[in-house]
């Protein structure tokens, strides 16, 4: 790249603002809404990972497991399955009376009736239901166990909404990416052909086709980066104000606004090359 | 220079050009005399590579007949300078700019490259005055010649003017014509295509009439005497040796470029 074909691309900038700053709203407007939709993406899956993080089993103890095998346990399965918190009974039984709340409904029960268990949360690899399920059979297999309980229903219908969630999202996602390359593609297509006059001309004086083209590559890449930065500072404005309303709503991770500048810019490349190709075909015939 | 060699031309079923053959010397004049449609433009379009022939063969120096590849192609259009009737100047950049490109695309990108020549191609055309107005602030004339300054800046072999006065009033195109005589008197061959008589009687070339993509008769003018377009004499062209056709090097600028030039 020549100082020459800066100055041309800036020329150009300055001489066609009108059809310059049309190809940046309409790139603004387009690579927006493909951003919009991968800030939505990007808080779905970081709310499914909150929510799959805080998935555990629960296992209750026979009431004559003595101190030393239950240690034992907690050693196994934290060895096999994650971290094992103990609950002993009376702990138990605090959570409960704090959640029942009423005295005199617990008055009514004579003696403590919970037993006492281990709260184990399970490696990620194992958070999957039928992971979970089969940790839940050996487990309950265990002559220490009383029973395991891990809310099967609800972590199959959680799996079944994250993978629903993951198709959706990357059939929605290839289809976002088509409409932002056609969008890209054929704006920038209508500011080469906007020039088509110029690059005729240039191509009877004998220029090459890149010292015709580099201005206009530069000039699109140029709009693709202011594009991509206003649509970035839109959805951070949405950002903000989403997360005054609804607690826990997230900006991009920093690389992926740093790959979604990237890869407009790469479009806009893509998108002048191909469009000032054709042109250049057609007038230089 | 340029060679035709039994070369036809037919968009779809319309014979643009039929078996013409002529050809045209190094620091010649050629004139193309003809009506609207005759095949004129056609003929241009076949030695600027913007087209390919039917059939026949169309030399241009060294390139020789065939499909060229595109930067074949630029190559041989910047051995050309090229004149047509409604100037085709860039609207966006002032009459300095638009010669400095010509300049530019010949591969010399240093400015201490470019504005020599473009004061010189200026000078000749008698707009130094001119050089920071853009083509929108110029009269029709005055926009030819800045166009003429453009054909002319890279000291191309040879200049093809493509109906070069047919937008001008009389005044204008009788300076037009004036001025490509001096510059085909200092060395440049000339190759024009026109409508008008007074234009081909105002040029001191052969006059070669075409209709219906032949040619008509034996030439006119001062230019050798010819048998079926093909020159048959010898010809010297007048200034061979220096001037546009690239021996002598443009004087020292007379005057700084403009800000917008540079």
């Amino acid at each position: 790249m020549h100082g020459f074909d800066l100055r041309e691309a800036l020329r150009s900038f300055r001489h066609h603002r009108g059809i310059a700053t049309t190809a940046i709203v309409a790139l603004t407007a387009a690579l927006t809404l493909a951003g919009l939709f991968l800030m939505l993406a990007h808080n779905a899956t970081v709310a499914l990972q909150f929510v799959g993080d805080r998935r555990e089993m629960v296992v209750y103890l026979r009431d004559d497991v003595t101190d030393s095998q239950r240690d034992d346990l907690v050693n196994r399965l934290t060895g096999l399955f994650g971290s094992v918190t103990y609950v002993g009974k009376n702990a138990a039984w605090k959570d409960f009376a704090q959640q029942v709340g009423d005295p005199q409904l617990l008055e009514a029960v004579d003696q403590n009736p919970l037993p006492a268990s281990l709260r184990v949360r399970l490696r990620p690899e194992l958070l999957a239901a039928p992971a979970m399920a089969l940790a839940a059979k050996q487990v309950g297999e265990m002559p220490e166990v009383e029973d395991v309980r891990y809310g099967a229903e609800w972590v199959r219908r959680l799996d079944d909404i994250t993978r629903g969630l993951e198709r959706g999202a990357l059939a929605a996602g290839i289809a976002v990416a088509l409409a932002l390359i056609l969008v890209v593609y054929n704006t920038i297509r209508l500011t080469v052909l906007a020039r088509r006059q110029p690059i005729e001309i240039m191509s009877r004086l004998g220029a090459t086709d890149g010292f015709i083209a580099r201005p206009y590559v530069i000039e699109a890449v140029f709009e693709a980066l202011i594009a991509s930065v206003l649509s970035l500072g839109l959805l951070y404005a949405l950002q903000q104000a989403a997360a005054s309303q609804i607690s826990g709503v997230v900006f991009l991770p920093w690389s992926w606004a740093a790959a979604f500048v990237g890869a407009a810019v790469a479009l806009a490349w893509l998108g002048a090359s191909l469009a000032l190709s054709r042109v250049l075909r057609a007038v230089g015939a | 220079m340029i060679t035709f060699d039994q070369v036809s031309k037919r968009y779809g079923e319309r014979l643009a050009l039929d078996s013409l053959s002529w050809q045209m010397n190094e620091g010649e004049c050629v004139v193309f005399l003809g009506h609207s449609a005759a095949g004129k433009t056609t003929l241009l379009r076949l030695i600027t590579h913007e087209t390919q022939p039917t059939s026949g063969r169309v030399t241009v120096g060294t390139f020789r007949g065939g499909r060229l590849t595109r930067g074949q192609r630029a190559l041989l259009r910047r051995t050309l300078g090229i004149i047509y009737e409604d100037f085709r100047l860039l609207g966006d950049r002032t009459v300095f700019e638009n010669i400095a490109l010509a300049v530019r695309i010949a591969g010399h990108s240093r400015d201490d490259e470019v504005i020599p020549r473009v004061m010189y191609a200026l000078e000749q055309v008698g707009l130094q005055l001119k050089q920071a107005a853009f083509p929108h602030e110029l009269s029709a004339g005055e926009r030819q010649r800045a166009a003429i300054a453009r054909a002319i800046v890279n000291r191309p072999a040879v200049i093809l003017a493509d109906e070069p006065t047919g937008a001008l009033e009389q005044r204008s195109a009788d300076d037009v014509l004036a001025l490509l005589r001096r510059i085909h008197g200092e060395g440049a061959a000339l190759l024009v295509v026109t409508t008008r008589r007074e234009v081909a009687n105002g040029l001191p070339g052969r006059v070669l009439e075409i209709e219906d993509g032949h040619l008509a008769h034996a030439p006119s003018g001062p230019g050798p005497e010819t048998e079926g377009g093909l020159p048959a004499g010898e010809f010297a062209p007048p200034g061979a040796e220096s001037g546009i056709s690239g021996a002598s090097p443009p004087p020292d600028a007379a005057a700084p470029p403009t800000e917008a030039g540079a």
